[in-house]
């Protein structure tokens, strides 16, 4: 009867309405809590990397690098830790043309002012010029940099890079080096270890060095007197210690100033003690001697050898500076540096034997240094025959370094022992270098007396420091000129060894071309111009070294004083 | 109930307390190693500072130049051989004044009464001898006779006479010639020794001796050397 009310039964289209929105209802839930998870989760992951950096993390003032003290390029210390070579930051002064926004004309004007080395014109030139960079100044003073700042001129570029600097100047310069601009080792220790001073394992330690500044400076000046007191060409000289090697002092001049090595003049930059080769004359003959007794020949100072005024050898004649005319002894020979006595022997030490001796000593190789400027040796090579074989006993005939005559002298007189020698210092790190026996103890010992005989009585006299017992041998070469020895100009040398009754330090001083001097008496032989300088340094540097000057010891000059012919007083 | 309610805030309110605490603890941390980066930095620029500086200060006293200065103007030399010394003992004996029989004293004392052999003792300048002031017999004032090369001045007359025995003492102890004023004059004449120290001299070797000795232009200094 009745229709049923439509309020009672749910219309269909209703129902499914409620499900839908249930529907719709849990995904939107769904999608909510997917939203708040994303957010909790990048909140999370934020609130975690924070509590991680809390923990963890560096904070925002950290200068990172500047606790970093390694220099660019290892320093090069001598043995006393004294700076031979640093690199610091030094200031560059650059220009920039593209970027100047002032005046050209007036900025050009400016900076001929405060660096004079070019004149307005130049740099108004340079300023106008489409190129992008100049450098102005390299190593500029703080004074300068400051008064370019000044200017305040964009287009000028104060930089800082590091730069090698040299605080001795030219101390040392042949054995330290040089590097170029790009800070790459051009010379001497620089170049031999390079790889080493720019290692950065390595470069934190410095390389430290044999050679003693003091000794350094006292060996360069006196020579240096001596190269400006007999006008010579060039000088050099070593010091070295004999039982290990180590060379404390090697000089080569004229002087090279390594913070402005591109301005040095080629004969500046030839290192004249290792790459130079010399004929060094009479300095050779303790060899022979020393040979000669090894071998046999000499088996007493007294041996008697005659020694006519001139000798008469394979065609050719061998001349006498201070002729005997008298048969003579083996120590007179040395002392007056007699070129047919000492011909005589080398020509009964034959040729193989000299060779051998030779070798071992290490003069017929390149010398045996660290440095990579060493100079061949030239020696009579196919003609070595009897006659060679004497001038060579005598050192001529036979170019070596000076170095090689140091390193011979110090094999002759530490006992008979070659040791290498060596440019740094010898300690825990870099023990002497491996040696061989050359002569006997015994002949090593008797050649003392022999040689203080020559400072005593001989051709060295002016050699001689009071107290300090130096040994050694003038000699005095003939350069060869045009392929013709030169009757007038030289090589005098000297190479001695101090204190003689123990000996510790070799010291060989050369000087190229010395001209007489009225003081000299009209002589340019070694005996006056390079004795006096071994004279003087030894003076100087024996009491750094530690050597005691003593004027009551001396050799045991009983070997050969008794084959000494006295003569009259005059 | 609330307590239960209130329970999850609490812990909650917890958990964030800790965690703040954590957080400073970290805080303070970070920035006490914030601290010490920057006193290594600050150690670190100082120490290129000390190297810069050492650099510039080798450079600028490098060998060469001090070389020049003293070629120039020091003009020093190395010592020769017989300026060295054995030891202190060697030294010693270059420093310490040697003790010399000289009369320094330019006045002599003579007693009127007194033997002559108390007389000569004074003369040779031996001390020993003639610490014992002679007895006097009379007044010190009469017996002294002053005897000098120089004129005597009255104050200096004046002053000897007056402490005899002390004058003696000072002048052997070689202090007379501050009291004396015009006394200093005549010893070149009065001593025995002539290469006997001036008392200026002798103190001024006492003063720097190893100077002297380095010059060798003290003549007592080359005396002793020829002794060795």
């Amino acid at each position: 009867m009745n229709a049923p009310t439509p309020a009672l039964v749910a219309r269909p289209e209703r129902l499914r309405l409620v499900g839908q929105r249930r529907q719709i209802l849990a995904v939107m839930h769904q999608r909510l809590m997917l939203g708040m998870l994303v957010y909790a989760g990048i909140i999370a992951i934020i609130a975690l990397r924070l509590i991680w950096l809390a923990a963890f993390g560096d904070h925002a003032g950290r200068k990172g690098g500047l606790v970093d003290l390694t220099p660019e390029r290892g320093d090069i210390v001598d043995r006393d830790g004294q700076a031979l070579a640093r690199t610091i930051d030094a200031w560059t002064i650059g220009l920039q043309p593209s970027k100047v926004i002032g005046n050209k004309l007036d900025l050009a004007e400016k900076l001929a002012v405060l660096m004079p080395e070019k004149d307005a014109a130049a740099y108004l030139a340079m300023l106008r010029s489409g190129r992008n960079f100049y450098y102005l100044r390299r190593r500029a003073p703080p004074r300068l940099v400051s008064a370019i700042n000044a200017l305040g001129e964009p287009g000028l570029a104060l930089e800082r890079e590091p730069d090698r600097l040299y605080p001795q100047t030219s101390l040392a310069a042949h054995v330290v080096g040089f590097t170029d601009l790009d800070g790459k080792g051009n010379a001497g220790i620089e170049r031999a270890f390079d790889e080493r001073l720019r290692d950065p394992a390595q470069r934190g330690q410095p390389i430290v060095l044999s050679i003693s500044s003091r000794v350094q400076q006292a060996l360069e000046h006196e020579l240096g007197n001596a190269l400006a007191t007999f006008s010579a060409i060039g000088a050099a000289g070593v010091v070295m210690d004999i039982h290990t090697g180590e060379v404390l002092a090697m000089t080569s001049l004229p002087q090279l100033n390594p913070n402005d090595a591109g301005d040095g003049t080629p004969e500046a930059r030839f290192n004249r003690a290792t790459l130079g080769v010399y004929e060094l004359g009479s300095t050779f003959k303790p060899f022979t001697v020393a040979m000669a007794m090894d071998s046999g020949i000499i088996k007493s100072m007294g041996q008697i050898y005659p020694c006519p005024g001139v000798l008469n050898a394979y065609g050719h004649q061998i001349h006498d500076y201070h002729p005997f005319n008298r048969p003579c002894s083996v120590a007179e020979i040395m002392m007056e540096s007699s070129n047919v006595g000492t011909a005589q022997i080398a020509g009964q030490l034959g040729k193989p034997r000299q060779e051998a001796f030779l070798r071992k000593m290490g003069f017929l190789d390149k010398v045996n240094v660290e440095l990579k400027e060493r100079g061949r040796t030239l020696t009579p090579g196919s003609r070595w025959g009897p006659f060679e074989t004497m001038t060579v006993g005598f050192g001529h005939a036979i170019a070596v370094t000076p170095l090689h005559l140091a390193t011979g002298y110090a094999t002759l007189f530490n006992g008979g022992i070659y040791h290498p020698a060596t440019l740094l210092k010898v300690d825990r790190n870099h023990p002497v270098g491996a040696g061989h026996r050359v002569f006997t103890e015994e002949t090593s010992y008797k050649m003392r007396a022999l040689l203080r005989l020559v400072v005593t009585k001989g051709t060295g006299k002016r050699a001689d420091a009071p107290g300090y017992r130096i040994g050694g041998k003038t000699g005095t070469a003939q350069k060869l000129i045009g392929g013709r020895y030169s009757n007038s100009i030289n090589v005098t040398s000297f190479a001695g060894v101090f204190p003689m009754d123990e000996p510790r330090y070799v010291i060989v001083a050369m000087l190229d071309e010395p001209k007489a001097t009225p003081e000299t008496f009209g002589f340019s032989t070694a005996g006056w111009n390079v004795a006096p300088v071994v004279s003087r340094t030894v003076s100087r540097i024996a009491p750094m070294l530690g050597v005691r000057p003593d004027m009551r010891r001396e050799p045991n000059m009983a070997e050969v004083l008794p084959y000494v012919h006295e003569k009259a007083e005059h | 109930m609330s307590a239960r309610g209130f329970g999850s805030v609490l812990s909650a309110g917890a958990v964030v307390g800790a965690a703040l605490g954590f957080y400073l603890v970290s805080l303070r941390v970070a920035s006490e190693r914030a601290a010490l980066e920057d006193v290594e930095t600050r150690i670190a620029l100082t120490q290129r500072d000390i190297r810069l500086l050492q650099t510039e200060i080798g450079t600028r006293g490098r060998l060469a130049q001090l070389e020049r200065w003293n070629v120039k103007f020091i003009r020093l030399a190395a010592p020769n051989a017989d300026q060295f010394v054995d030891g202190g003992f060697q030294l010693a004996t270059l420093v310490a004044p040697r003790k010399t029989p000289a009369i320094e004293a330019p006045v002599v004392l003579a007693a009127a009464s007194i033997p002559p052999s108390d007389n000569q003792s004074a003369l040779t300048g031996d001390g020993a001898e003639a610490q014992p002031a002679p007895t006097p017999s009379r007044p010190v004032n009469e017996m002294m006779h002053v005897a000098s090369y120089t004129v005597p001045q009255p104050k200096a007359a004046a002053t000897a006479p007056a402490k005899p025995v002390v004058a003696r003492a000072e002048a052997l102890q070689g202090k007379a010639p501050a009291k004396t004023p015009p006394a200093t004059k005549p010893i070149k004449t009065a001593t025995s020794d002539p290469l006997a120290p001036l008392p200026g001299a002798g103190a001024k070797a006492k003063g720097s001796a190893p100077a002297a000795s380095a010059v060798g232009a003290n003549p007592k200094s080359k005396s002793k050397d020829s002794d060795d």
